[in-house]
């Protein structure tokens, strides 16, 4: 797949603070590449670097197609994560200014724009002015401002922040069928549900730094391990000395038994202690969503498994 | 470059469709006509309580053909006509009438040089002033009586008046002889009305400069900036707003004079598009255009260090306060437009445009010296301002929810 963008060693400090340090990645052509990582972590610091928004210190932004260190500025969709629109004015009229930015010609920015508002449940709002849009709609408009010029990498920093489920399912959809058709998306996002569902790749972040880098298969088998969670009273030096058991995390009457990675499930639940007590037991992988919690919250579970790997 | 036409035209288009900006853009030169109409209204009913001033002339030296073609040589409203009234008589007569005098021109009068005026209580109260045209006739009639000829009576009457001449003025006047000969007569509108149009132009295109500030703090406030400089450069979009803005401060401009000019025309007794039409007014109007970079260029980078108005510092209001600057000092450069203030004030870079137009409007002279260095001045702060905003309005822009600190933008702009 050719390589869309291609960010090498990328370093930015405000004052003394550290913002992001040593980041690399590319998005390539037809991907969707998830940013992840928590607040705070760097993640539109990165993407205001790609855009030019901010100057990066150290490291290096490549486009494919572009000569030298210019911007392609009209061949990228951007949707920054504070966004917003021109109050006093009408619907489509912001669109085709914005298009007309990015030299797409107008008619067909008319014509795509009159599309994607029917596709976005906007039929009839072209001549509305935004400020009687509600927030969702307004949303929707910027995502349509962010794709009317047809881009070829698409930088979407936080695109379901605000959205209701009908909304976030309609951008998803959207977001992917761009991908089939070979735009290169930047994802940014902290709602590991719908990056775990869209995401060919991640780049998870935190506190400016790499911590995960590979495709979603890759992280969700190396990274996900199995966990097992156990309602009934038992002692917590017992399930620590179940065999497999890396970690155990008790509340109450429940424990979560964090298993390592090259266990099988069925034999290991064979070998289990008669004496324990279980009301009831599940089994299952560590979600994205955990991993994401875990980093964010300074847990180690990440750190195990990447150490057993490494 | 053409990413900033983009801009301006988006920003002319978005006024133009923008109701408060339309009704602003007609309703300024109606409201300056509404008060100037209603002013005329009252200046007419003062003219219709002024009645013409009665003059009876009691003449028994045969001088009041003399003296009438005096009167309708002058422009002095009076009414004036012979009558046969005795000294005696004339009490009962002017205590039942207003405005109203009566002259007794005989022998004895011009023997001793005194003409008794009765007046009524209520008159004009310059009327013993005009009456002082009458002294000529009266004199030259005086004169004759010693038998000298016209001439001699012309030449007497002409009397001596001392002339003060300079060496400076003796140098200009060699070469400016013609020039003066004319500008004896001239109209001192020759030079205020290309002076007023130049002003008209400099209040309306900083009051839209004023609204290049609004426009960057709204868009802070709408955070659409980010989305917008993902196609174009900040300075782009500075740029692009300065030259809509300008181009909405000339049709502000064009409508305020089709509005106007045909009243002004039809009002005043003056060649306005003859006064108008002349290489003077290109320099004042040059000089309004470059004041508009100027406080353009610095209230685009004021406003993109906040986000609304009403949270604006003591730092941004005074700021703000800059292009009234000239208003400040418009007192004494009227006064004395050669003097120390006026000097001073054409070469500092708020006042100097300002200054610049009231001087060379009240000016008969122009100091082409003081005008030079005075340009330069306004030329380099304008290329100066420009810079500082372009650095203040890049990192301004992107700071959502917060204002700057005057601190901050000294940073920012050592950066």
């Amino acid at each position: 797949m050719e390589t869309m963008l291609s960010v090498k060693n990328l370093g930015k400090s405000f004052k003394d603070k550290q913002i992001i340090k040593d980041i690399s990645f590319d998005v390539r052509k037809g991907e969707i590449m998830a940013i992840l990582g928590p607040n705070g972590a760097g993640k539109s610091t990165t993407i205001r670097n790609i855009m030019g928004i901010m100057y990066p210190d150290t490291g290096s932004i490549e486009f494919q197609n572009s000569n030298g260190k210019d911007i392609p500025r009209n061949k990228i969709g951007y949707l920054p994560e504070e966004r917003g629109l021109y109050k006093n004015v009408n619907v489509m009229d912001i669109l085709l200014y914005l298009a007309e930015l990015k030299d797409y010609p107008l008619d067909k920015a008319k014509e795509r724009a009159l599309n994607y508002l029917k596709k976005f449940d906007l039929e009839g709002k072209d001549k509305v002015s935004v400020e009687e849009l509600s927030k969702g709609m307004g949303q929707k408009v910027q995502f349509i401002a962010s794709v009317i010029h047809e881009p070829e990498l698409l930088i979407l920093d936080e695109p379901f922040s605000g959205l209701d489920p009908v909304s976030q399912e309609l951008f998803k959809q959207e977001i992917r069928s761009l991908a089939e058709k070979g735009t290169a998306i930047l994802l940014s996002s902290h709602q590991m549900n719908l990056v775990e569902e869209m995401a060919d790749r991640l780049f998870m972040i935190h506190r400016g730094q790499k911590v995960i880098y590979g495709t979603m298969d890759d992280v969700k088998t190396q990274y996900a391990n199995f966990k097992c969670a156990i309602h009934g009273k038992n002692a917590y030096d017992d399930l620590v000395r179940i065999p497999g058991v890396q970690r155990v995390e008790q509340e109450d009457d429940k424990s979560i038994l964090y298993l390592a990675s090259d266990i099988h499930p069925a034999s290991w639940l064979k070998q289990l202690p008669e004496q324990l007590v279980v009301q009831e037991l599940t089994i299952d992988r560590i979600s994205l969503h955990e991993i994401f919690i875990d980093i964010a919250t300074d847990k180690n579970l990440l750190q195990e498994a990447g150490e057993l790997h490494a | 470059m053409r990413n900033t036409m983009k801009v301006a035209k988006w920003e002319i288009k978005r006024n133009m469709k923008n109701k408060t900006f339309l009704i602003g853009l007609f309703l300024t030169p109606i409201l300056i006509l509404a008060f100037g109409f209603i002013g005329s209204l009252f200046g007419g009913s003062d003219d219709a309580e002024h009645s013409p001033t009665t003059v009876h002339v009691n003449d028994q030296t045969g001088i009041y053909p003399a003296l009438e073609e005096t009167i309708n040589q002058s422009d002095l409203d009076w009414e004036m006509e012979l009558t046969d009234i005795e000294e005696t008589a004339v009490e009962p007569i002017l205590e039942t009438s207003d405005n109203t005098a009566i002259l007794f021109i005989n022998d004895q009068a011009l023997e001793t040089g005194i003409v008794p005026v009765y007046t009524s209580n209520e008159i004009d109260q310059f009327f013993i002033n005009q009456v002082q045209v009458l002294t000529t006739p009266l004199q030259a009639l005086k004169i004759e009586q010693f038998g000298l000829t016209e001439e001699e009576t012309a030449s007497l009457l002409q009397g001596i008046t001392f002339e003060e001449i300079t060496m400076e003025d003796a140098a200009a006047s060699e070469e400016t002889a013609e020039e003066a000969e004319a500008g004896l007569g001239a109209d001192p509108m020759e030079r205020i009305v290309p002076g007023i149009f130049a002003g008209i132009i400099m209040f309306s295109v900083i009051m839209t400069g004023m609204a290049t500030f609004q426009s960057a703090s709204q868009e802070k406030k709408d955070k659409i900036a980010e989305i917008i400089l993902s196609s174009l450069t900040p300075s782009d979009l500075m740029q692009g707003k300065i030259v809509g803005y300008f181009v909405l401060g000339i049709i502000q401009v064009v409508v305020f004079f089709v509005v106007l000019l045909p009243f002004a025309v039809w009002k005043l007794d003056i060649p306005i598009m003859e006064y108008l039409l002349v290489p003077e007014t290109l320099l004042l109007v040059f000089i309004a255009i470059l004041s508009y970079l100027m406080f353009a260029s610095i209230f685009v980078g004021i406003g993109a260090t906040m986000s609304d108005i009403t949270t604006a510092g003591n730092f941004q209001g005074f700021v703000m306060m800059l292009p009234f600057a000239p208003l400040v000092i418009m007192g004494p450069v009227f006064k004395d437009p050669s003097g120390i203030v006026a000097q001073v004030g054409t070469y500092i870079p708020f006042t100097a445009p300002g200054v610049l137009i009231m001087r060379l409007s009240t000016l008969e002279q122009w100091p082409w010296i003081e005008i030079i260095i005075s340009l330069i001045v306004i030329m380099a702060s304008v290329w100066i301002f420009m810079k500082l905003a372009g650095k203040i309005f890049k990192v301004g822009i992107l700071m959502y929810g917060k204002n700057a600190t005057p601190g901050e933008i000294l940073k920012w702009l050592r950066a």
